[in-house]
């Protein structure tokens, strides 16, 4: 394609409308073509302009106040050490501390242990760096597993931001004579439904099965929600959505399944919240 | 039309918010939640979505300001283009395009609600209704389905049953047009 060709495709690019291999082909010329890249800067300015033509909605007023909350919920857990202080007294709360000092330690413990590999090859001789590439590989394993560790606090992030919305509810969830150490939180946002469980203590999930949360709202059937499995601790976190029928009145209960789940519970209940 | 004369300007606004000044995000909240609400509720036509999508918006213009670029483009663009992908994927993610075929390309309210008495947001707005108001039905009908919807040149032919050559021109001629009739406005 010439130069004049690749202009075509300016106006379609600038509204995404051309397709895949199209877009591609014209992303290459632009990183050679200062005159192309300076008239789809253009052309995107004057696209934009369109989003002017939707009739402007006022959103309601929370959805300010959720988003100011997530930012400083971020930052919260961007300081770590300072989170204690934020966090409203849930019992929780001290496995999102034992996770966050787990992720600032593992990351210590990776740079101590590059600096050890360091002084030891200073001290020793050229043998010794087989060691330091052994560290190396620590490192990065340890560096994997923090950005997996990343996912999980995206969650208690979100979880985070719930607990501090003003329309949080919160039902604490005991253990039956099945599970007497099991414990559990529901926590849900009013308005919205947003929800997130945690459990703690439950008994570890059998290969086949998993546990499954419900929905009892007064006088109607349980409605299942989602279905986990917990680690070694019998601890789980999860986000939900809360049914908008069973928002103010239901227990919510939880019970083990098979591992697809189930349409109606099985007996016996794990944990549940109190009867309203 | 040119960057408004605004007590601080949506650069320096988005600069900064890359520094981590949360009242300068309010304050960008406060300055674009109408149109860029309205653009998010206008491809997914469903409130509670477009709030979710509006809160992952701004919480991305919280995390990504520093990556805005003034030498690449207004901030209004780039602050539109993260509302309008993100209800976009939304839209592809729910599937829920074909809830939308039937209002394809619907023309342009007539009136701006009660809440968009934000004089300088509706006076654009009027601005380019206007502009838009005076391309072909054609040119305009392809553009708001590329915008609103979007559809690649290739889908546009097929859901209006016209050659592709022809879709092709009117968006370009559409654009074009649309820019000398903002240029002619802006002066």
């Amino acid at each position: 394609m010439e130069h004049q060709d690749y202009q075509q495709l300016l106006v379609p690019h600038s509204l995404n409308a051309l397709e895949v291999s199209e877009a591609r082909e014209l992303e290459a010329h632009l990183e050679t073509c200062a005159e192309c890249r300076a008239e789809l800067i253009a052309l995107r300015d004057d696209a934009a302009l369109l989003a002017y033509t939707a009739e402007p909605v006022e959103p309601r007023p929370e959805v300010r106040a959720r988003i100011l909350e997530s930012v400083r919920a971020e930052r919260t857990v961007d300081r770590a050490g300072a989170m204690n202080d934020k966090v409203v007294p849930l019992k929780p709360r001290a496995n999102w501390n034992v996770w966050t000092m787990g992720l600032r330690i593992a990351a210590g413990l990776a740079f101590i242990a590059l600096l050890i590999g360091l002084i030891v090859l200073w001290r020793r001789d050229a043998k010794l760096q087989q060691e330091v590439a052994q560290l190396n590989r620590q490192l990065n394993t340890q560096q994997h597993e923090l950005v997996r560790d990343r996912d999980v606090l995206a969650r208690q992030r979100e979880a985070l931001a719930l607990l501090n919305s003003p329309d949080a509810k919160h039902l604490e969830l005991a253990g039956s004579e099945t599970a007497q150490n099991a414990r559990g939180s529901f926590v849900y946002d009013q308005k919205t439904g947003k929800a997130v469980f945690l459990a703690d203590g439950l008994p570890a999930t059998p290969p086949d099965k998993a546990y499954e949360l419900w929905f009892i709202p007064k006088g109607h059937s349980p409605v299942p929600g989602r279905i986990f499995t917990v680690d070694s601790s019998g601890h789980a976190l999860l986000p939900e959505q809360m049914p908008a029928d069973a928002m103010g009145n239901a227990v919510i209960a939880i019970t083990l399944e098979p591992k697809r789940g189930s349409a109606v519970p099985t007996l016996p209940i794990f944990l549940s919240s109190p009867k309203s | 039309m040119q960057a408004e004369p605004s007590q601080t300007s949506d650069n320096d606004l988005l600069h900064a918010v890359a520094r981590g000044d949360e009242s300068a995000l309010a304050a960008c909240y406060d300055r674009y939640r109408l149109i860029l609400f309205g653009l998010i509720l206008r491809i997914l036509n469903d409130r509670q979505e477009a709030e979710d999508v509006l809160q992952e918006v701004f919480l991305q213009v919280w995390r990504r300001a520093g990556d805005f670029d003034e030498a690449r483009g207004r901030a209004f663009t780039w602050l539109a283009t993260i509302a309008r992908s993100r209800a976009l994927d939304r839209l592809r993610a729910a599937g829920s395009r074909a809830r939308l075929a039937e209002e394809a390309a619907q023309e342009p309210a007539d009136e701006i609600g009660d809440a968009a008495l934000d004089a300088l947001n509706s006076e654009k707005s009027a601005i380019v209704r206007n502009a838009l108001a005076e391309l072909a039905d054609e040119q305009r009908k392809v553009l708001l389905l590329a915008y609103f919807e979007g559809l690649t040149q290739t889908e546009i032919a097929e859901r209006l049953g016209d050659p592709l050559g022809t879709v092709k021109t009117r968006m370009r001629s559409g654009l074009i047009k649309l820019r000398e009739l903002l240029a002619q406005h802006a002066t």
